[in-house]
């Protein structure tokens, strides 16, 4: 039972990015798409014809399968409904962090294969953020791991009660701008458009279509929500059973939609409410983020709490 | 009334809340940002005192903490906000170095004073913790001083050090007798005031407040 909680993340993935733009249309006055639009536009997407460039490598047609694959893997070693360890040792956010920079790692490969310029600058973009956000994610989730004693998603999950003390709040601060940049949201980028000189994501998916792209994009919808949950298991794990009884899978379910739902009500409040960065003026706002991390850690580690 | 202090950390969370407002100072590229900062910063620490005040029950705290409201909170700011308004232009800090590197330069500092009062020395206060924010937050604003050419924000380092050092008079004393506290506030307020009427002289006499002018010999 416990081996088949991915299956929410893979499925709902879409749905939770179309109450995002529905949310975001709402705040700024429009009517918006459906929250069901990102299903169709996936099946659409099924549907149609490749074009592929014929100067591209393998790497540009293994690409789009590897980002699946190792978002899917990602989201398997994620308690979402319960903390019932789906594969054991394997549930390390260590271990996630880097499966999700395999993705990353491919995908940037990708952009620079079929030689345009907008695919070379969108990965040399997403690299230069990706340095700046991993090392920050990673601080915000360690102040967890350290207070538990154990860097096992399933563990942190379990140990944890409602935020209480500072340092968890300084990572959680942390943690929300980690998302925000993997997941290529307003301040970071727009992920509304690839109409901009300054798109990162976008960028790299351009020369993408039919089949492909509906993979790429499947699996930016999943490392979004994967993401949310990984912050909803650390930060927020109200509720969330170590074991698979039915009535706890249950409450356990409608807890977690509740969050997830706050998380879509969040970012689409960030959107909306602020402006997109220059990308020059990004490393201050994530170093800003990292130095909040390394305050949490630290006073993780003076007040004993 | 203790309980609710002692179960939800409040004396934690407004401490480093105090921190981080100092550490924010790095991160903010105008001169309104700055007095707003400091403002919150002297916000804080007035309701910490409060705080303490409620938990141990001592009278003259709340003097204190009244005393710094109106000083620190509303006196000083709007002074300020007064002086960059008479200076019109440039609302930019233009510190020495860039932000991401300052804020950087921050958070090793902290660390430097978090490693060093490791243990505690002074465990005396009500917090164990407070002592090592306050230094941090002294240090925080000599830092600050240090790296802005504007002559205000050389100012509002100079009043987060202030802040800092009673912070850590407060965490160690329960707050000095009140006649020092309010001629600390007092000499303070002096300061600013003549500080803003220099910096808006300097502007005056050298069109603008950046202080690597006045390195220049006239004569």
């Amino acid at each position: 039972m416990e081996y088949l909680q991915f299956l929410i993340i893979l499925f709902f993935s879409p749905l939770i990015q179309g109450m995002i733009k529905t949310t975001k249309a709402r705040m700024q006055g429009r009517v918006g798409p459906g929250v069901f639009q990102p299903y169709y536009d996936l099946i659409r997407l099924m549907k149609k014809e490749m074009v592929i460039s014929h100067v591209t490598s393998w790497i540009f047609k293994a690409t789009p399968y590897i980002v699946f694959t190792s978002t899917l893997a990602a989201a398997m070693i994620t308690p979402v409904l319960t903390t019932k360890a789906s594969f054991g040792i394997m549930g390390d956010v260590i271990a996630l962090i880097y499966i999700l920079a395999t993705g990353r790692f491919f995908m940037a490969l990708a952009g620079l294969d079929a030689g345009t310029s907008f695919g070379g600058e969108g990965s040399s973009r997403e690299m230069a953020v990706a340095i700046l956000v991993e090392p920050m994610m990673m601080l915000s989730i360690f102040t967890a791991a350290i207070s538990v004693g154990s860097t096992n998603i399933a563990r942190i999950a379990e140990a944890q009660g409602m935020v209480y003390s500072p340092s968890h709040l300084l990572a959680l601060s942390a943690f929300v701008v980690a998302i925000i940049a993997e997941t290529g949201r307003i301040p970071v980028d727009n992920p509304d458009t690839h109409l901009e000189l300054t798109m990162i994501h976008e960028g790299m998916l351009l020369e993408y279509s039919g089949r492909y792209l509906a993979l790429m994009e499947w699996a930016h919808y999943m490392k979004q929500m994967l993401l949310f949950t990984l912050g909803v298991d650390i930060f927020f794990p109200v509720g969330i059973p170590g074991d698979t009884a039915f009535a706890g899978l249950g409450v356990s379910f409608a807890l977690y939609f509740l969050k997830m739902c706050c998380m879509a009500v969040l970012m689409a409040a960030i959107e909306s409410t602020r402006a997109k960065l220059r990308f020059f003026q990004l490393p201050s706002l994530l170093g800003g983020a990292f130095v909040l991390a390394f305050l949490s850690l630290l006073t993780y580690i003076m007040m004993g709490r | 009334m203790k309980n609710w202090i002692q179960a939800f950390s409040v004396i934690d969370f407004i401490s480093v809340g105090i921190l981080l407002t100092a550490v924010a100072m790095n991160a903010v590229k105008r001169l309104e940002s700055c007095v707003k900062i400091y403002t919150l910063n002297s916000w804080l620490l007035s309701s910490l005192i409060a705080i303490v005040a409620l938990m141990v029950g001592e009278p003259h705290l709340y003097t204190a903490s009244a005393a710094t409201l109106l000083g620190k909170g509303i006196l000083i700011p709007m002074f300020l906000k007064r002086v960059v308004r008479q200076m019109r232009v440039t609302h930019d800090v233009e510190p020495y170095i860039n932000n991401a590197l300052s804020l950087a330069v921050s958070g090793i500092l902290v660390a430097v004073v978090y490693a060093s009062l490791r243990q505690g020395i002074f465990v005396s206060g009500f917090s164990k913790n407070v002592l090592q924010i306050s230094i941090a937050v002294i240090l925080i604003g000599l830092f600050v001083m240090i790296t802005r050419r504007k002559a205000i924000t050389q100012v509002i380092g100079l009043l987060f050090m202030e802040n800092g050092l009673f912070l850590a008079g407060f965490s160690l004393t329960y707050g000095m007798p009140i006649i020092i506290e309010l001629g600390v506030l007092f000499d303070m307020l002096m300061g600013v005031i003549i500080l803003g009427i220099f910096a808006v002289q300097i502007k005056r006499a050298f069109a603008s407040s950046n202080l690597d002018n006045l390195t220049i010999l006239k004569g």
